[in-house]
């Protein structure tokens, strides 16, 4: 193989001083397939020193609603807050349990995040992430508890009928997957205190 | 005559090729179970930019064309790399394989600017429903 690419650099050195010209199309076609820059967020939010995820949970949920309101443009916002949020989060003060979960989660909600951050305009690429983000956020909860009363819900359609969960802040229904489509949509599974 | 003499010198800046050669501990074929069937159809449309594997064309060694492929490699391999992806918490690997389902559902991937140079990458219906199919399996086994 190495033998092959130096005869074939020697062959562009001789060669390809006379085809430079030609070849400025071809570049210019590949270059319009270069991906997107994604552009990360730079407001990090303070982070305090106790253990608590109030911070995460606040940009999910504003994360949500938004979903719940079909508003493509304020969900990548609250993606890009909360990955920040997740990225600046302080470990320290962090219980054996947490620890263990949070290390777990971490990457995994951070990256949905960032594509749901990233995906302005794309509502149902971002509903996608948002499905396994709303279990990530549930496991923390789980084990940091939320600061708040919420409430798991059940979309028994999304996914080809497989369902998908979300966490919400109110007992009434407000579905983010079908958004104001079918905004009642859905049944409450369990109550996190 | 000033291109060309630029054209010449870039020659000169071939960026790292992406070839391990080698199958890792953390290939997703020693963590999870990959049908001969889907293996195929993954080395064929996903690897170069997938994997620590590419299988260069000739004109990946043309810069600067060398240099937006290698770029593209970077980028997807940021996002999945089939080489190590046992080295992903189960959580992630339930979520890349979930993303692998919808992305070919959706005809995201493979990239439209990847068939159009590669033919041979271009997935039949059959194609997609095995991996599809394949994805969606392994993830649920994983979830257990």
């Amino acid at each position: 193989m190495k033998k092959v690419i130096v005869i074939f650099n020697f062959s562009i050195l001789t060669m390809l001083s006379l085809t430079a010209c030609n070849n400025g199309g071809n570049t210019k076609a590949v270059e319009t397939d270069k991906p997107k820059t994604v552009i990360k967020a730079v407001n990090v939010p303070v982070q305090t020193s106790t253990a608590s995820i109030s911070e995460i949970v606040k940009y999910y949920l504003a994360l949500k609603n938004a979903l719940t309101a079909d508003k493509t443009n304020e969900a990548a916002a609250a993606g890009k807050a909360l990955e920040a949020t997740i990225k600046s989060f302080n470990k320290t003060a962090l219980t054996d349990a947490q620890k263990k979960v949070f290390a777990d989660v971490e990457d995994d909600a951070r990256e949905h995040a960032e594509h749901i951050g990233s995906n302005g305009g794309n509502i149902e690429h971002q509903r996608e992430h948002f499905d396994t983000l709303s279990k990530d956020i549930y496991s923390l909860v789980k084990v940091f508890g939320a600061g708040q009363t919420l409430y798991q819900d059940f979309c028994p359609m999304y996914n080809d009928s497989k369902g998908a969960t979300w966490l919400s802040e109110t007992k009434d229904i407000n579905n983010p997957y079908f958004g104001k489509k079918m905004s009642t949509c859905g049944s409450m599974k369990e109550e996190l205190k | 005559m000033a291109v060309a003499f630029i054209f010449i010198a870039i020659q000169f800046v071939q960026p790292a090729r992406n070839t391990n050669g080698q199958v890792l501990a953390t290939d997703i074929t020693k963590v999870v179970s990959v049908p001969d069937t889907a293996q195929a159809i993954l080395k064929n449309a996903c690897y170069d930019c997938h994997s620590n594997n590419t299988n260069y064309p000739f004109y990946a060694y043309i810069q600067p064309i060398g240099w937006l492929l290698n770029s593209h490699i970077q980028a997807g391999k940021k996002q999945l790399n089939f080489s190590e992806f046992g080295a992903l918490t189960k959580r992630r690997q339930e979520s890349k394989l979930k993303s692998i389902a919808s992305q070919i559902k959706n005809e995201v991937m493979p990239l439209p600017s990847y068939t159009m140079l590669h033919k041979n990458a271009v997935l039949s219906k059959a194609d997609k429903d095995l991996i599809i199919n394949w994805a969606n399996a392994t993830k649920d086994d994983l979830s257990k």
